[in-house]
């Protein structure tokens, strides 16, 4: 199971990358053309973009449901409190 | 009878963890396992010695194995730890067995190999051991073409120096643009300009097909063409050397690393584990990620000491603020840019900014690009990437720092920054970054 996570992780993140890589630097001045492999067809063509589809939120607990994210850590609250603001404009 | 920890590996995170643990409890006795000849050197110190910015290897030292026996540790230098039972409390080395109460598994990482024809030829170098890098530093003197082969910042960092020392360098990788899987494009872009600008040929988008020679690597077969050469510096990915604790039972993740708790604990009792070979959450997402810096290790060295030595210590999910030299640019940031943030399906807006390191008119100053990425609802700091010449690494700290603690784009909008010509500009570039963010935000939401 722990290999089928780990290979399920590699291949996802690998395609995901290429395919971010190739939405962002497409007109970007000094990039290139990304090598194209015809490896991948089930990644390239069905999990990226259903993948792209599933809002964040959804993701995010799909990941902890599958036990990928992290356990046995307490994150820091990201709470600071109100932040300061700069006085309102008339 | 004292307590005994055995330590295996003698990277940052296992002096860390070795010293610590004896400093803190003197009673310890602690044995330290390597497989290498030397002890307490920087790794990252490497390429530059090749492109002669720093002078010689012996700089790179940064303590001595005598040293460490004066601390009262006992160093087993060029001795592999090749099996652990964990049921005895024991540890194989040289065919003998020795015993523990305490373990502490550093054991690093080691590159990712091609996957191609010809891998196992001579002449294709990995970037790692010192004493490997002083043997072929002698040989980098009767060559003139090397293909550094992977984006990554090592990668980087090999291709800039071994420009600079004189030598023809091609730098191939699959990816885009360089650092693709870090870096976003419209930051890379200066990175491909200073190294161009070095000597060095940028052949992106390119794949590695095959390592060709008989004796020793000749060429490199892309699928661009064949690219003559006298060696070949392989920089992929790093992997983590988790086999031995795996083999132990030690639970692994799913990055392939060792799976710790915020303690540095294993899921094996009495069992600790640090550095490259552990994978940490990252703060933002809570996934284990792996493949950090070496204050990364050295500071998961430190928590492991302070939890053996029976003191509570723990650490914090990381943002990881990096930063690197890329030819004469100065690139960095933390946490995550613009393609990992698509990639990974990460809401976020953009504030981008442009300020410089020191007053106008004082000579020295460069221009700071400032790209901070924030939650859209919630305006938290999520991401940065920063490039320029000075400073650049001290904001990316800061910012690591200010998003781990949950600072929005109205704080930094608003920080404090110090006006001091020589040091710094009267408009802080990330506060200009910021500024340009809500005012873009504010006039989406009045449009």
């Amino acid at each position: 199971m722990s290999e089928l996570k780990r290979r399920l992780r590699e291949r996802s993140e690998h395609y995901l990358l290429q395919d971010s890589m190739r939405r962002l630097g497409k007109d970007v001045p000094g990039t290139f053309k990304p090598y194209d492999g015809k490896d991948g067809w089930f990644w390239r063509r069905v999990f990226v973009p259903l993948y792209r589809r599933v809002p964040w939120t959804v993701k995010r607990r799909a990941m902890d449901t599958l036990q990928m994210t992290a356990k046995g850590w307490q994150p820091p609250p990201r709470k600071p409190g109100e932040p300061w603001k700069p006085p309102r404009r008339q | 009878m004292p307590e005994r920890l055995i330590v295996i590996g003698g990277g940052g995170a296992g002096t860390a963890t070795a010293t610590i643990a004896k400093r803190l409890n003197p009673d310890l006795k602690v044995t330290l396992f390597t497989e290498f000849p030397d002890i307490a050197y920087s790794p990252c110190g490497i390429p530059f010695v090749h492109g002669r910015e720093i002078d010689n290897f012996e700089s790179l030292f940064l303590s001595t194995v005598e040293r460490y026996v004066e601390d009262g540790l006992d160093m087993r230098m060029e001795t592999t730890v090749t099996d652990i039972d964990l049921d005895r409390g024991t540890v194989t080395a040289r065919n003998t067995h020795e015993g523990f109460d305490k373990l502490a598994i550093c054991t690093g990482w080691v590159w990712e190999k091609p996957d191609v024809p010809g891998s196992n030829l001579p002449g294709l170098h990995y970037v790692k051991d010192i004493r490997a890098a002083m043997e072929f530093d002698k040989q980098l003197d009767d060559m003139k073409r090397v293909v550094v082969f992977g984006g990554t910042p090592i990668g980087v960092e090999m291709a800039g120096n071994l420009a600079h020392r004189g030598l023809q360098v091609d730098f191939v990788d699959e990816g885009p643009w360089a650092l693709s899987e870090l870096l976003d494009p419209d930051v890379a872009e200066p990175v491909h300009e200073s190294l161009t600008k070095r000597g060095v040929t940028l052949r992106f988008g390119t794949k590695v097909e095959a390592f060709l020679g008989d004796e020793r690597v000749r060429a490199v077969a892309t699928s661009e063409g064949e690219l003559e050469c006298d060696a070949v510096i392989v920089c992929l990915h790093k992997v983590p050397s988790a086999q031995l604790a795996e083999a132990a039972g030690v639970k692994v993740g799913t990055t392939g690393a060792i799976m710790v708790d915020e303690r540095m604990r294993t899921s094996k009792p009495n069992v600790w584990a640090a550095g490259d070979v552990v994978e940490v959450p990252h703060g933002l997402s809570m996934l284990p990620i792996r493949g950090l810096t070496g204050s990364h290790a050295y500071a998961q060295g430190r928590v492991a000491a302070f939890n053996i030595a029976g003191q509570d210590l723990t650490y914090d999910p990381v943002w990881i603020p990096w930063g690197m030299v890329a030819g004469d640019y100065t690139i960095g940031g933390f946490s995550i840019g613009e393609t990992l943030a698509t990639a990974m399906g990460v809401p976020y807006v953009v504030a981008k900014g442009v300020g410089v390191s020191r007053a106008r008119y004082y000579p020295g100053a460069t221009r700071t690009h400032v790209k901070l990425l924030a939650e859209p609802d919630t305006r938290k700091l999520i991401g940065a990437q920063i490039h320029g010449g000075e400073g650049v690494k001290e904001r990316a700290d800061f910012l690591a720092f200010a998003a781990k603690r949950g600072a929005t784009l109205d704080d930094l909008a608003w920080m404090e920054n110090i006006y001091s010509p020589p040091i710094g500009a009267l408009f802080e570039p990330i506060a200009i970054a910021a500024q340009n963010g809500l005012a873009s935000l504010r006039e989406k939401a009045a449009a």
